[in-house]
């Protein structure tokens, strides 16, 4: 069918194969997730709108508990960097590596490294930089872009892996996840050590003590810091939370609604750079703090999407992710959570992911598992409004103007003789109204027959023959 | 919102909807007589058109002012007013705070919030009733409807019917996920929309129910105009429909 | 950029908030956060079974003693690992008279020739079937994570803490804490689970008593 919204087309010709991995695995960690709250909660609802809370508060003051982390992570011996932009902490990245006359870095999973495109930058400064998380990995074998937050590459499957790695020289073909699994295993140790810096995101900050919390299954992130000499941490400013047993609400949640497990496999606790009789690790903490529109969004009324702890949740259960993949919306971070947040993060470039917050059929479900409880329709419903207010195209194409309708809508008199003259509806073929809204819904579906004014005339005489 | 804080009593004002207005008088008129039988007088001002959720859900918010302000003033706020449908319920006690969120008015669309009320959330929780009288042999799946998430209605609902003695309510796969209209949705995203409305259908039908229920007849308009073309209908029938078949059935 | 400057806008967003819409920093207890995983009788001997049941559950395998770990090792057919300085006297001699090559130190480029890695855990969490790892008692954090097994030892001094609430108001000022549920893993490829990607495929908790 014909469509005017970018996101619709891409589901429309998405392969069958893709849409098929991506609700088979959306499917199944939603059904974990509810398995693993329910089972270990009386009342899941209530921890999640805690921990909501817990973020909301420490947004509303983040500047005394973040000057607080940085005061307890400088006295623990990291050094703090501030990134106001994605290029700024580019920067500070090249400028730490050439510091120690480092040219390889190893990465394990972080968002906001993806969001500030820090690949790129880093090989076209001549330095080596790779993913070791696996599905990031495979993602930068690729040249691709991940489209899931938590399982990046939800979208491929084995074959086409195993093709990947045939290519990249990891082997002769061989599909078998388990041979996949080891071959990049061996494949990255050999880049641990040879790496001389490790970059890591970090999932929480702590104001209390400044420690950072960072979750992986894989043991990647431990391999990034224990491995080479230099660490850097880089950590969106809305990670941080009050107190250190905060984390035990946050950590409780975050990994059953990323994949039902209790925790995750490695949550690690650094808060400085190693200690002295440690022989692995770094003697060099970095820790940048990046802001990148953050403060933006802070101050506006999409704040509450700065809760968010990244969980994937909200892409599992949204139909509309499930039907047209992560790819389909352009970004970093794909689903309810990228449809209000890369918009905001585009800056100025707003215009050009408008469309985003359309792709919802506001159905509300992604609030009903987001474990920071964030209003997510609410924030769609925001950004369609301030679309609307800025008479951005891109957002209305394919939207009925409701201008007339309104009128319609608030003069009685009118209405009524709508509902007659509606009549002729079942007179004409729906598929002849030269009405773009008409035909997008006509194509595959039929209207009910229709029967406006019936109930009104009904209850009329029903009140006269009381 | 708390039962205590709301307007309740048996002098009570229908909201038709736009829908039933239009296409689903059924629904409406079984709506009146399952107040009536519970001891309700019914009024249905003339003056009423919609609640305004299709401005509100594209963005236009002053367009939704406009139609809501219009429905303010229709209705009486020191009675209930009822609706039979769990969407425009959610419009008018959610929507409208955020539609008037700016506006000095935001008390008076508050005010009119507290006394509207979607059906079986009104009849479970307005009045206290517990269980529903009369018989109706079906099997029936009976779909969510997004926009009752958070609120009385599905459960009550779910009261209501499996209090009716024949009735069976069968469980069915995915209960979480949108079938797909979304106002509109349904017309920007034609794609995904039917899409999301035919695995709807697949899971509300695999245990081949005798009817398909719903809370709210925009979902329903929605699948059985999919399903109408596929050539493979089901029987459908709203809340109220349900409740009043149950009602004769026992005369 | 400094300090300030970056401040800035962070400030002034937060200054627009009114006083009235603020959240309050919410106050809870170990109670809000309660699972049905919560071990209810905290005896040291049944916090050790809650975290048996736990750890099996995470795909960890618990021994106790010397003899059911030398088990489980020869199970694997292992020739040759790292154990841990401060655990050496202990376990060294007995490993060696098996037939095992050890090493008590560690060596970067050499990293796969050690099959397994013995260090000292710093307690584990019943609840969660979780081994905790410091850098002051893990000796090398390498020897803990880059061989296919990794056994912690759980000396009897070791607190085993009833909940994760419990092990997260105890974590102290080590730079570095490592919580591991269970082995290294990876569900990236079709969904499947792969045990062992970066880290141990085979995670052991071995309870011992300490010699003195
Ligand atoms: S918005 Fe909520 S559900 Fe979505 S990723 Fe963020 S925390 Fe998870």
């Amino acid at each position: 069918m014909k469509t005017k919204q970018p996101i619709d087309a891409f589901a429309r010709d998405l392969p069958p194969e893709i849409r098929e991995s991506v609700y088979v695995g959306s499917k199944a960690k939603y059904d974990k997730r509810l398995d693993s709250l329910t089972q270990s909660f009386a009342a899941p609802d209530d921890i999640r709108k805690l921990a909501g809370q817990i973020k909301q508060h420490t947004l509303e003051n983040l500047p005394e508990y973040l000057g607080s982390a940085i005061e307890k992570l400088e006295g623990n011996g990291a050094k703090v960097h501030y990134a106001k932009t994605g290029d700024d902490a580019n920067q500070i990245i090249l400028d730490i590596m050439r510091s120690v006359n480092a040219t390889k870095l190893i990465k394990s999973k972080s968002m906001v490294s993806e969001e500030i495109h820090l690949n790129k930058f880093l090989e076209k400064n001549g330095c080596e930089s790779i993913e070791s998380d696996l599905g990031e990995f495979i993602v930068q074998l690729d040249d691709d872009m991940p489209s899931h937050i938590v399982t990046p590459i939800v979208h491929k499957n084995r074959k086409q892996i195993a093709n990947t790695f045939e290519k990249a020289g990891l082997g002769d073909y061989n599909d078998d996840p388990q041979t996949i699994t080891r071959r990049a295993r061996s494949f990255l140790r050999n880049k641990y050590i040879e790496a001389e810096v490790g970059l890591t995101g970090g999932n929480f900050v702590s104001a209390e003590t400044g420690r950072i919390a960072l979750v992986t299954n894989e043991g990647n992130a431990r391999f990034c810091i224990s491995a080479n000499k230099t660490h850097i941490a880089l950590i969106g400013i809305e990670k941080v939370v009050p107190r250190d047993k905060d984390l035990a609400v946050l950590l409780n949640l975050l990994a059953r609604s990323a994949t039902g497990q209790q925790l995750t496999v490695y949550t690690q606790f650094i808060n400085g750079p190693k200690s002295e009789a440690q022989p692995d690790g770094p003697e060099n903490m970095h820790v940048i703090f990046l802001d990148n529109e953050r403060s933006n969004i802070l101050g506006s009324e999409f704040k509450e999407i700065l809760r968010c702890i990244r969980c994937g949740a909200c892409l599992n259960v949204c139909p509309i992710y499930r039907q047209s993949s992560g790819h389909a919306y352009r970004a970093v971070y794909p689903g309810p959570v990228g449809a209000v947040l890369s918009p905001l993060l585009a800056g100025k470039r707003y215009p050009e992911y408008a469309d985003l917050p359309k792709a919802s059929s506001l159905c509300g479900a992604c609030n009903e598992v987001c474990p920071v409880d964030i209003p997510l329709p609410e924030l769609l419903l925001r950004h369609r409004n301030k679309a609307k207010r800025e008479g951005i195209k891109k957002a209305s194409a394919g939207t009925p103007s409701m201008a007339g309708w309104s009128v319609l809508c608030s003069t009685p008199a009118m209405w009524k003789t709508s509902l007659r003259a509606g009549k002729a509806m079942d007179y004409i073929s729906l598929n002849l109204i030269p009405v773009p809204a008409v035909q997008a819904w006509a194509k595959e579906r039929s209207l009910p027959p229709f029967r406006g004014g019936k109930f009104r005339k009904w209850f009329k005489d029903r009140q006269k023959n009381k | 919102m708390l039962a205590t804080d709301r307007v309740t009593g048996t002098q009570v004002q229908l909201m038709m909807t736009c829908l039933c207005d239009t296409f689903f008088d059924s629904v409406a008129q079984a709506t009146v007589e399952v107040l009536e039988h519970v001891g309700c007088t019914v009024e249905v001002p003339e003056a009423q058109t919609c609640c305004g959720q299709p401005a509100f859900n594209s963005g236009d918010w002053d367009s939704t002012r406009k139609v809501a302000r219009h429905t303010c003033r229709t209705f009486d706020s020191s009675k209930p007013t009822i609706l039979p449908s769990g969407s425009c319920s959610h419009m008018i006690s959610h929507g409208y705070d955020l539609a008037f969120e700016k506006e000095d008015d935001l008390s008076t669309a508050q005010t009119f919030a507290k006394s509207s009320w979607e059906l079986c959330d009104f009849l479970v929780n307005g009045l206290g009733i517990e269980s529903w009288p009369g018989r109706f042999d079906a099997k029936i799946s009976l779909h969510r409807s997004c926009h009752t998430r958070g609120t009385q209605t599905y459960q009550s609902a779910v009261k209501l019917l499996s209090s009716i003695e024949g009735v069976e309510l069968i469980e069915f796969d995915e209960s979480e996920q949108c079938c797909g209209f979304g106002g509109t949705f349904s017309v920007a995203y034609p794609n995904t929309s039917v899409s999301m409305g035919k695995l709807k259908i697949e899971k509300l039908t695999a245990d081949k129910p005798d009817i398909v229920g719903a809370v709210d007849m925009a979902c329903m308009m929605h699948l059985s105009g999919i399903a109408n073309k596929q050539g493979r209908q089901f029987n459908k029938l709203h809340v109220s429909e349900i409740l009043m078949k149950a009602l004769r059935n026992a005369k | 950029m400094n300090k300030s400057e970056f401040f800035k806008p962070i400030e002034d967003a937060v200054n627009l908030i009114p006083d009235s819409k603020r959240t309050p920093l919410p106050d809870w207890d170990l109670e809000t956060i309660r699972t049905t995983q919560m071990p209810s009788d905290t005896d040291r001997d049944a916090l050790w079974d809650a975290f048996k049941t736990r750890f099996d559950l995470v795909h960890g395998k618990c021994t106790e003693g010397r003899a059911d770990l030398l088990s489980l090792l020869k199970e694997e057919s292992v020739t040759a690992g790292y154990v841990a300085p401060e655990l050496k006297a202990d376990l060294k001699p007995w490993l060696q008279q098996s037939g095992i090559e050890i090493h008590t130190s560690l060596d970067d480029s050499q990293i796969d020739t050690y099959e397994f890695g013995i260090t000292r855990a710093a307690g584990v969490i019943a609840e969660t079937g979780t081994i905790i790892l410091k850098d002051q008692s893990t000796s090398s954090r390498l020897g803990a994570l880059s061989p296919w097994i990794h056994i912690a030892v759980l000396p009897d001094d070791a607190p085993i803490y009833p909940t994760l609430f419990d092990a997260m108001n105890d974590l102290g000022n080590d730079p570095y804490i490592v919580f591991a549920t269970g082995p290294s893993k990876t569900a990236d490829v079709e969904g499947i689970l792969i045990e062992g990607v970066h880290g141990p495929g085979i995670q052991i908790c071995s309870r011992m008593k300490s010699r003195h």
